[in-house]
């Protein structure tokens, strides 16, 4: 058995694992899944209404620290690798999830990060051992403001590495969108006692939303499925990307609209606002893009009654330089 | 004259590449580099705009544009 074997069928076989004792045999069993959850966390007093409630999902509780290690697993274990190197465009958290699951396989893995993602980031990349490869943007002008997807994009299409490389692709691997709906939609529902009436999430790949958004909207067709996106094509928010005004051929393959009933646009101020307020009061410390998705959240609160859930994609720790900056000129 | 093929690359691998022949170009005086795409020859006219260089240009066939460039 191959170690890619041996990992899926541990993975298969998770529950079997023993999540009362927290005893396992490789680290991607810890990786959440509706026996072994991540938690659901209600903001207090960073909450304008407490008759809309308002829970996060917590994702940093993942191993790698990030809700991209469900579907990295997902998708390195399901990949004819073929004695080729992996290689993803990421903006930090696919990228950590990948190369952890493929030094635990013992594959050779790249990442091509946009320059402008925080250090922390490309440390801990570089940490871990993956090839960092930093794109400009405005690298290729078939993918404008992703100069990263375009690079991988190359590296797959040209004759001279084609037969060098292969990519998971989270942009258009079901995958991507299948993780969610088999996992994370399961245990919002579980957790929630169904009894969930607002579902806010981020627009990046799009596999969260459209996942989880199809899970809720079968479950019960009256929940609100709420996406977020940032406010300008430059900003500060790694992982999110801006839907409106992309032609459709650089919108993710994955979206499924029919599953969202509204998508509101945030700035950098106020993402990074909610952020710090959520820290200050609430003693959670997330990632900006969780800021952009709360801050939403509770904007509705102020006009609306219910439960909801808030995605949080990962936590403040590796955005600590960023923040940096924005309680310096506070 | 140094020749690069980079007709094996697509956009923006070829742009990469023909930057790092750009790097070179104050050593070598001309270069030649061979392009195999439009994307490839737009991005690369890109980056010799930039660096303040006009090369001549010949379409030799659909798929080869050969560029010629002096310091």
């Amino acid at each position: 058995m191959t170690n890619r074997e041996t990992l899926m069928s541990k993975k298969q076989n998770n529950n079997k694992s023993n999540h009362d004792l927290r005893v396992y045999t490789d680290i991607t069993q810890l990786i959440a899944d509706p026996d072994n959850p991540t938690p659901l966390v209600r903001v207090n007093r960073s909450n304008p209404n407490q008759e809309f409630q308002i829970f996060l999902k917590l994702e940093s509780y993942n191993p790698f620290g990030s809700i991209k290690d469900r579907i990295a697993f997902k998708m390195l274990t399901s990949l004819e690798i073929g004695g080729k190197t992996v290689v993803e465009p990421s903006s930090g958290n696919t990228g950590i999830a990948l190369t952890c699951i493929a030094n635990a396989l013992g594959i050779p893995i790249e990442i091509a990060v946009p320059e402008k993602i925080p250090e922390e980031k490309k440390v801990l990349l570089k940490f871990l051992g993956a090839n960092v490869m930093e794109a400009d943007d405005a690298l290729c002008p078939l993918f404008p403001a992703e100069g990263a997807r375009g690079l991988v994009n190359a590296l797959i299409h040209s004759p001279a590495t084609k037969d060098t490389y292969v990519s998971p692709n989270q942009y258009e691997n079901n995958l991507n969108v299948q993780t969610h709906y088999q996992t994370t939609g399961p245990e919002i529902w579980k957790q929630t006692q169904g009894k969930i009436d607002y579902f806010f999430a981020g627009y990046g790949t799009c596999g969260t939303i459209t996942g989880i958004g199809k899970y809720l909207k079968e479950q019960n067709p009256n929940i609100k499925i709420i996406g977020i996106e940032p406010d300008s094509m430059d900003h500060k928010l790694p992982g999110m990307k801006r839907i409106t005004g992309l032609s459709e051929d650089l919108i993710p393959k994955i979206l499924d609209r029919s599953v969202i009933d509204e998508s509101v646009q945030v700035s950098d101020e106020d993402a990074y606002s909610a952020a710090i307020e959520l820290a200050r009061k609430d003693g959670i410390p997330v990632g900006p893009t969780t800021g952009a998705i709360l801050y939403v959240a509770q904007q509705y609160a102020k006009t609306h009654k219910g439960l909801a859930v808030v995605i949080s994609p990962d936590d403040a720790f590796k955005y600590a330089s960023f923040y940096k900056d924005i309680i310096n000129t506070k | 004259m140094k020749e690069y093929d980079l007709s094996n690359y697509v956009c923006p691998l070829s742009k990469i590449k023909a930057s790092e022949a750009l790097d070179a170009l104050s050593e070598l005086k001309t270069i030649k580099l061979i392009l195999g795409d439009i994307d490839s020859l737009k991005s690369v006219a890109q980056e010799l705009k930039k660096r303040g260089l006009k090369p001549s240009f010949n379409r030799e066939d659909e798929s080869r544009f050969v560029l010629i460039i002096a310091e």
